[in-house]
């Protein structure tokens, strides 16, 4: 538990976390012994606190146990978001490839176990190989373009991409890292939602996402650099990275990936005409309409801070295979 | 070229809603757990049951088609469920009694997920559940595995053909493949709880083509005599 806490950004984290859920019951608590939200919003209001009370602690609680449960997690992440992925897309019919993604997404996941970067790295180029020739000896050129393609976009976002947030954790001091990013991608989410709401005004890319403003995402990006650049402070101070235009700068990167990765999975449901990718969790929908800011961040972030401090570096490497 | 994105039929379904939907469509999951439950159930047919089986070369060589058979125990969806491999096996969805493999979550997961059932609710099936089934026969290129008497025979003695068989093919480039089965009720009799070891064999007729039939009850009625007709033959 010490370990598990033992930074502070870790303690803030969690601690913020975990009021803003107490404040959010007590508001829809309120709406609802005064009676001043309909009953059809209260519902909504208390499905979607219900999803983010069984939500969090399946985030946070792998973070909080351990290297081994954090890429756990991660782990079966991946292979639910590719669940909803193929079944929405179709690619769930081309059982050879859905076959192959799982398994580069398993050996890439246990790479980051395994603490072997080599593997890591090479298991990109190498699943796509695989998964471009897995369906040959089945002799059946039509729609080869379309499964192979969309075999390759799962594997890079569920795989290679989600992978390096698992990865993190090969660093001792990975906790307020990982957290902060999961944390800043929902508070990126809701500070969209709010400056959108509070000033509306022009709509951002209204045939991807009809309700997305630009004010929203400015907002957002203005809201999330800051937050992300402060905590971050603290988690790297004395380190290359320290620097206040570095830091902002990781900010920005983690609001415009991670809303670049809600803009994208829009457009996929645009262009299969579908609202949800699943109906998993009450209020959000699918676990990737919940967590699909996070494809883009988790590589993003990754090499920002393996460019200017890195991951694990001074610990043991190949944990599991040796050599 | 265009791609051609087919979201899964069942998408949107609540699970429980998704177990008993005519839309529901495995994925490698299903699939992993269903080979393995085959693999588990042919070794049985072989061992405790001594399965006979002739006529396989009567097997159309890919789906769609539908396997039709007479009907007196559990043990024959597991029979003919065994006797199909590679697509025709991934694709096989027995159609069973809803009232009895779909009334409880448990059953239904079983169902679902271990036979690839399909259910039929017994005299309430609506035209659209009709409808469904017949269009995923042919775009999905599904195969079905079909006991027309409507219930399991509670003397051993095949009971007729009820029409429901015809409203699934009349019309349809589809064949129907009749089948016959004995030693299932000595084996595993519907007053049963458990099956007791004994030799089943499997007869395989040629298919029968029913395209040329209205889809309209003279062409259902039809269908169904001549399907009984075939299956009767085999005895």
């Amino acid at each position: 538990m010490s370990t598990a806490f033992a930074h502070p950004v870790t303690v803030w984290i969690v601690g913020a976390t975990l009021g803003l859920l107490l404040l959010a019951a007590a508001v829809i608590g309120l709406l609802s012994v005064t009676g001043r939200a309909s009953p059809l919003l209260r519902r909504e209001l208390w499905l979607r606190l219900g999803s983010w009370c069984i939500l969090l602690p399946l985030m946070l609680g792998p973070v909080l146990l351990g290297r081994v449960w954090t890429i756990g997690a991660v782990t079966l992440l991946g292979l639910a978001c590719l669940r909803e992925y193929d079944r929405a897309t179709g690619l769930f019919r081309e059982y050879l490839i859905v076959g192959v993604v799982v398994l580069g997404i398993l050996l890439v996941n246990f790479a980051a176990l395994d603490h072997w970067y080599g593997f890591f790295t090479a298991l990109w180029p190498l699943t796509v190989g695989v998964i471009a020739i897995a369906s040959l000896p089945l002799d059946r050129p039509a729609g080869y373009v379309q499964r192979t393609a969309l075999g390759i976009f799962a594997f890079m976002l569920f795989g290679a991409g989600l992978a390096h947030l698992g990865y993190m954790a090969n660093d001792p001091g990975y906790r307020p890292i990982v957290l902060l990013l999961l944390t800043a991608v929902a508070l990126n989410d809701v500070a969209a939602f709010t400056f959108g709401k509070l000033i509306g005004g022009r709509k951002l890319l209204p045939a991807t996402s009809p309700n997305k403003t630009l004010s929203g995402a400015l907002g957002a990006l203005v809201t999330t650099s800051v937050v992300v650049a402060l905590l971050a402070g603290a988690i790297f101070a004395g380190t290359p990275m320290g620097h206040p235009a570095l830091l902002l700068l990781f900010g920005a990167i983690v609001s415009i990936a991670g809303q670049c990765g809600d803009l994208m999975l829009s457009s996929i449901k645009r262009d299969l005409g579908i609202k949800d990718m699943g109906v998993l969790l009450p209020g959000h929908g699918g676990v990737l309409d919940r967590f699909n800011s996070l494809l883009l961040v988790a590589p993003a972030a990754f090499h920002f801070i393996g460019y200017y401090v890195g991951f694990g570096l001074a610990g043991p490497t190949r944990l599991i295979t040796g050599g | 070229m265009d791609f051609r994105l087919r979201p899964a039929r069942d998408l949107g379904l609540a699970p429980g809603e998704r177990l008993r939907s005519h839309a529901r469509e495995a994925g490698l999951g299903s699939l992993a757990l269903r080979s393995l439950w085959r693999g588990g159930v042919g070794a049985y047919l072989r061992l405790a049951h001594r399965l006979e089986v002739t006529g396989q070369q009567n097997l159309p060589a890919g789906p769609p088609f539908i396997l039709v058979a007479n009907h007196c125990s559990h043990l024959d969806t597991l029979a003919l469920g065994s006797i199909l491999h590679g697509e025709a096996g991934r694709r096989a969805h027995a159609l069973a009694a809803g009232d009895v493999f779909f009334r409880t979550g448990a059953t239904a997961l079983f169902a679902a997920y271990a036979v690839n059932a399909l259910p039929v609710w017994r005299k309430r099936t609506k035209a659209g559940e009709i409808a469904m089934l017949r269009e995923r026969l042919v775009e999905d290129r599904l195969v079905y595995i079909l006991f027309p008497e409507g219930t399991r025979s509670r003397d051993g003695a095949m009971a007729p053909f009820q029409p429901g068989i015809g409203t699934l093919v009349a019309g349809l480039p589809v064949p129907v493949v009749p089948c016959r089965l004995e030693g299932c009720h000595a084996a595993w009799p519907a007053d049963r709880r458990l099956p007791r070891p004994g030799k089943i064999r499997l007869t395989i007729g040629r298919p029968l083509d029913f395209a040329g039939l209205p889809n309209a009850r003279a062409g259902w009625v039809e269908a169904a005599s001549a399907c009984e007709a075939a299956v009767r033959a085999l005895g």
